[in-house]
């Protein structure tokens, strides 16, 4: 079983049909395509370049099939992006590319940061805290288009931001943590699902209120769609944390998943999912917090 | 005090933990000694309700968990949380108000630095630096000498034995048998699911010397060593 729970065969056979459909998408979208897609496929290409992974190779293999095998790894790696190139008749790009991933070769690299980055959410781990760490770059762009929005008079992207952020924060609680780290508390199942949603709803709302207070006051007339699709912000993020902790210990289910994505398309459908989550979560947290 | 009456375990059909009868009273140092695979962990798994298991635990508290500081082998850290804020995350789900964490770093650990960079001795030693700050009165402790160096042995020997003048409960595995004859009131000793043999402070020599004799016997001769 891969995430979601979908079967492993079914998993692989999906995968390059996705590829396929979001490589063409891509296509259509932006003229600057096969530079994103070579960007794409050198950042994936990389996370073969991790120095523990290729100092374990160098400790069996003698010099000369080292690169023999780092070579022909990393074009397997990247052979989808390459076909996909000369698919679009990108022949140069494809050449390029692969160029590109064996000069890559000659480089071993942590593609994992380890400086500590400051997070304004160091006083309740963990979440918004590793989140953060994460996706920080993720605000400045959000800030950035709610600028320019007001600048443009375009409320859409100022809303757009808003949701960036929204989703930003949706995808943090998406990985189920230790049970050790839910064992830990001392709380009963309704107050630690309550202690969570508050620590999300309060980062969240800390997060995207400096976007909230520009639209309000730029776009006041529009007002009150601001305030329906922040209350919808608060529903959804409420939403994902009571679905991950339905699943506890494990991660959510497919059809969790399938009730999520039902839920972006018919959002009122949230007032029945929030509670029958809700009451989900507390019997399987009653079983790790003895309550 | 704890006390475990008929404590079984199965995963499937395989029974790890079979009819455990045990007691832990407050103010002593136990430890729990066996072979890889002997069940150890899943006993502390029972205690600390991690496990279900058939049987009974009961004890002075509602809720022993609310109580209890666990060690484990391997304590898991999150990717991008530095050592100060799993103590704070630990001390946050106790609901303790944690000051000047940088002055309890007894054991002068990187805490801006994120805790899954450490090295295996500083993540036992940060995990344990958590638990300790927790203000548990019951403490089972899963290898704590596991891969820490001398100095820090020399640490956590004599908090132990600080806990046992502050009447708290400590149950300790290792395979390090010296430093559960320095701390331990009595030494159980675990085979296949089963508590083989309990012994006191007067026996610990003994008790090593026949562990010695069994574990080792002969095995080194088949290697023929030349």
């Amino acid at each position: 079983m891969i995430g979601f729970g979908l079967p492993l065969l079914i998993g692989y056979t999906l995968l390059p049909f996705v590829f396929v459909l979001l490589s063409n998408y891509l296509f259509e979208k932006t003229e600057f395509a096969n530079y994103v897609y070579g960007l794409l496929a050198l950042s994936f290409v990389s996370k073969l370049s991790e120095p523990k992974r290729n100092d374990f190779l160098k400790s069996i293999f003698n010099k000369y099939n080292y690169k023999k095998l780092r070579i022909l790894e990393n074009i397997i790696y990247c052979l989808p992006f390459t076909l996909f190139l000369i698919y679009q008749k990108q022949f140069v790009f494809s050449v390029i590319l692969n160029f590109c991933v064996i000069i890559i070769m000659l480089f071993n690299f942590s593609t994992n940061l380890n400086v500590t980055i400051p997070t304004p959410f160091s006083k309740k781990p963990f979440e918004f805290t590793v989140g953060f760490r994460k996706t920080f770059y993720v605000f400045p762009i959000a800030y950035l288009l709610t600028y320019i929005s007001v600048s443009v008079g375009n409320f859409n992207l100022g809303v757009f931001s808003m949701l960036l952020i929204g989703i930003t924060c949706f995808s943090y609680y998406s990985k189920m943590e230790n049970e050790y780290f839910v064992w830990n508390y001392n709380l009963s199942s309704k107050e630690f699902l309550l202690e969570k949603t508050k620590t999300c709803l309060i980062y969240f709302s800390l997060l995207s209120l400096p976007i909230i207070i520009t639209l309000a006051v730029c776009f006041f007339n529009q007002i009150d769609i601001l305030i329906v699709l922040f209350l919808l912000c608060y529903a959804y993020l409420t939403t994902i944390i009571f679905a991950k902790y339905s699943s506890f210990p494990n991660i959510i289910n497919m059809s969790q998943g399938i009730l999520i994505v039902i839920s972006f398309m018919f959002p009122p459908i949230l007032l029945i999912f929030i509670p029958l989550f809700y009451s989900q979560s507390i019997t399987k947290l009653n079983s790790i917090l003895n309550d | 005090m704890i006390k475990i009456e008929k404590l079984s375990k199965f995963y499937g059909k395989k029974q790890v933990l079979n009819s455990i009868d045990l007691e832990f009273k407050k103010g002593k140092i136990y430890g729990i000694v066996g072979e890889n695979g002997a069940g150890k962990t899943t006993l502390f798994r029972c205690i600390s309700g991690l496990e279900n298991y058939k049987g009974n635990i009961t004890s002075d508290y509602t809720k022993l968990k609310d109580h209890l500081g666990l060690l484990l082998t391997e304590p898991f850290f999150f990717s991008k949380i530095t050592g100060k804020e799993y103590i704070q995350l630990l001390a946050n789900a106790r609901q303790i108000e944690l000051t000047n964490i940088e002055d309890k770093n007894i054991f002068d650990l990187p805490l801006k630095q994120y805790a899954s960079t450490y090295s295996t001795g500083m993540k036992k030693k940060l995990a344990l630096t958590a638990i300790l700050l927790q203000e548990n009165n019951v403490f089972i402790l899963d290898e704590p000498f596991n891969g820490v160096d001398i100095q820090s042995n020399l640490i956590i020997t004599e908090i132990i034995k600080r806990f046992k003048k502050l009447e708290k409960t400590v149950i300790i595995s290792s395979h390090i048998f010296s430093t559960l004859a320095e701390t331990c009131d009595e030494i159980y000793l675990m085979k296949n699911g089963e508590i083989v043999k309990k012994v006191e402070q007067a026996d610990f020599n003994k008790l090593e010397n026949e562990m010695k004799e069994f574990t080792v016997g002969n095995r080194i001769d088949k290697l023929e060593l030349k």
